[in-house]
């Protein structure tokens, strides 16, 4: 497992322990060398010393060739158990006086002898010239063993190995009980964390352990979950009032809304007796009293029929409309192409067909209401009969095609078009692009075709310009 | 052929000759005592010794007229140093006092020496050493009883080796000081105690 990716706990103990074994290491490697370096060199500036001194005394025996002077001085080496032997040669470099517990050694001492000291692992040798007035008498060999030296190094080597480890293990301990107080504080923190993380329970509080910057962070922890529960309180309390003025507001609406659909039920329903009244007596000025009216009072008989039969027209289509938005939608599988070739023939008796071009593609089959579906259709094809009434060939193109999942329908005409500027106004009720001089029409139809294609959960678009058509889109889903 | 073995030949026997030559000196000089058959020898290593002993005793600083007048050894009496102690003290210099030998007949001319080799009949050494009492000269000799005489160094022979004797009484009393290096392997003369 890589190092970031550990527990907090075991990477402050590692990171403590490192430290501490490299201090340790460092500090005790040191030490010891010091004390090495240091140590040989004490053993050799005390044997250059001891050598000095018995070379300087040993001049009168040199001097006046007394070997047993200079063999007792050199016997007083015997206080120095670290020097195994001592060899005075004389000037010619003859062996001159010797001390030596040991002295198979003797032939190795080398000939001539090098002056100054050389070591050898545990062996010091040292030779010094012995001087008399700036005449050299005769040379001091001495031989040190260091190995005593070396031993107690072993010995130190080990001390501080133990040393080491036990201190390591010391501070194992103690940085396992030290760093306790920080991590669990973190530990105890993250819990927390994943408890709200986990349950959402934003009750809960992280536990403070101390002062430092992880209470700090305890207590910044632990104010944002006040915060955090203050606000989801009062959220839930606003939306609660929301829902309430909502479902208030609903309630308004939907009564408004019955109110004004029954309303524009019984005022179409109502209108329409008046309105047979008035065509029905018209009919009977026209059928018997005709020979009694003169021409203007025949056109006059003529208008007021034909407004009125506009009216009931208008008030048929709202009464569509009006039921429209009372109407449930059952849905149920419509051959499309049927449905546009009943509604073309069903309008072949008001429009003249020998001028219109008609082009039908293929049209995918819906999910729909076939009566509602009916009356889209026919408004559709009424308005590109309607609009390109005018020209003398007026060309009308049907089809449908699925795309991302929807089946979109569509109707073409090259007749006047309008401005897409005012594309957003067609699909609202009463609202013409055109006055009825231009179009007959009572601003229904299009109003409808929205309302029952959003009741089937589609969409309805237009686009068009000015005297080169329009194109009627809506969308079902597939 | 024969030729060349036979000049071989002859150098072998001549590496042969060479060897057993200083194979035969060699024994003479090691097997034979020190001084048996060699005075001359003798007298070197004593010449040495005088020498030497400038190291180890210290003047009073008025027995030098100036920093860089001689330090002298006297010789009375026949010389038996021969040229050795000429050679020994050749370019030696304690200090700066250059080291120089003189030779004496009588013991007046010997006032102005620092170490006197008195090479006297016996019976004539004690007055020899009254008329050089005060003097801050280092008596020396091989005398037998040089010491008991009121001598301050006698130089015997032991173990085929040469001894000193020192006679520290007399030295202090020529304000001589000696080194406690040459006391330490010198012998010491004890005065014999004097009854009253």
């Amino acid at each position: 497992m890589p190092f970031r990716n550990l527990p907090i706990r075991k990477r402050l103990l590692r990171v403590i322990l490192v430290i501490n074994g490299v201090v340790l290491t460092v500090a005790c490697t040191a030490f010891f060398l010091y004390e090495y370096y240091n140590s040989r060199s004490n053993t050799l500036n005390k044997v250059s010393a001891i050598g000095q001194i018995i070379a300087t005394n040993s001049t009168a025996a040199l001097a006046f060739d007394n070997k047993d002077d200079a063999t007792e001085i050199l016997t007083a080496l015997k206080a120095e158990p670290h020097v195994e032997m001592a060899v005075l040669f004389d000037e010619r470099g003859t062996q001159f006086s010797l001390y030596g517990r040991d002295t198979t050694m003797l032939p190795l001492i080398p000939h001539p002898l090098p002056e100054g000291h050389r070591i050898k692992g545990s062996i010091l040798e040292l030779a010094l010239p012995v001087m008399l007035n700036g005449h050299r008498l005769g040379t001091l060999y001495l031989r040190s063993n260091m190995g005593a030296m070396h031993q107690r190094f072993q010995l130190y080597a080990t001390i501080v190995v133990v040393v080491m480890v036990l201190s390591f293990l010391l501070s194992l301990a103690l940085v396992r009980w030290l760093t306790r107080s920080i991590s669990d504080s973190i530990l105890s923190l993250s819990k927390t964390a994943a408890v709200i993380s986990q349950k959402h329970d934003y009750s809960v509080r992280a536990g403070k352990m101390g002062n430092d910057e992880m209470g700090g962070l305890t207590d910044a922890f632990n104010h944002m979950l006040d915060t955090i529960q203050t606000q989801n309180r009062t959220l839930r309390q606003f939306n609660r009032t929301l829902e309430q003025k909502v479902q208030q507001r609903t309630a308004e609406l939907e009564y408004a809304n019955k109110e004004l659909e029954s309303f524009t039920y019984s005022v179409s329903h109502d209108l329409r007796a008046p309105l047979r009244a008035i065509i029905g007596y018209t009919a009977i000025l026209e059928e018997d009293y005709s020979d009694k009216l003169d021409d203007e009072g025949k056109r006059i008989t003529s208008v007021i029929k034909n407004n009125t039969l506009k009216m009931g027209q208008l008030i048929d289509d709202l009464l569509a409309f009006s039921r429209m938005t009372r109407q449930e939608v059952n849905r149920e599988t419509v051959d499309m192409c049927a449905v546009v070739q009943e509604v073309k023939d069903s309008l072949a008796g008001d429009y003249d067909y020998s001028r219109v071009d008609w082009q039908i593609v293929a049209l995918p089959p819906a999910a729909a209401n076939p009566g509602l579906i009916q009356q889209v259709w026919m408004n559709l094809i009424a308005n590109a009969l309607k609009y390109s009434s005018k020209k003398e060939k007026a060309l009308i193109q049907i089809g449908g095609y699925q795309q991302e999942g929807k089946l979109v329908y569509f109707v073409k005409d090259n007749g006047v078009g309008f401005n897409q500027q005012y594309g957003h106004k067609l699909f609202k009720i009463f609202q013409r692009l055109h006055s009825m001089e231009e179009f007959e029409g009572t601003g229904v139809g299009l109003a409808l075709v929205h309302k029952i294609v959003a009741r089937h959960g589609g969409e309805v678009w237009a686009e068009a310009q000015e005297n080169k058509g329009a194109a009627f889109y809506f969308s079902l889903p597939a | 052929m024969p030729a060349l073995r036979t000049i071989a030949h002859m150098c072998g026997i001549r590496t042969w000759f060479r060897h057993t030559a200083f194979l035969a000196v060699y024994l003479l000089v090691c097997c034979q005592p020190l001084f048996a058959q060699s005075p001359g020898r003798e007298y070197q290593l004593k010449s040495v010794f005088l020498l030497h002993f400038t190291q180890f005793v210290e003047w009073p600083e008025t027995s030098f007229k100036s920093d860089t007048s001689p330090l002298i050894i006297g010789v009375l009496g026949n010389n038996p140093f021969g040229a050795y102690l000429e050679q020994a003290v050749a370019g030696e210099k304690v200090d700066f006092h250059p080291v120089v030998v003189r030779y004496y007949k009588k013991e007046s001319e010997a006032s102005g020496c620092h170490i006197l080799f008195l090479n006297a009949e016996p019976d004539k050494i004690a007055g020899i050493l009254g008329s050089l009492h005060g003097k801050n000269i280092l008596t020396v000799s091989d005398r037998p009883g040089f010491a008991r005489q009121g001598g301050m160094i006698y130089l015997f022979n032991k173990d085929n080796k040469i001894k000193i004797q020192v006679n520290i009484d007399a030295c202090k009393k020529s304000e001589l000081v000696l080194s406690s290096k040459l006391l330490r392997l010198a012998e010491i003369f004890e005065p014999p105690k004097t009854n009253n």
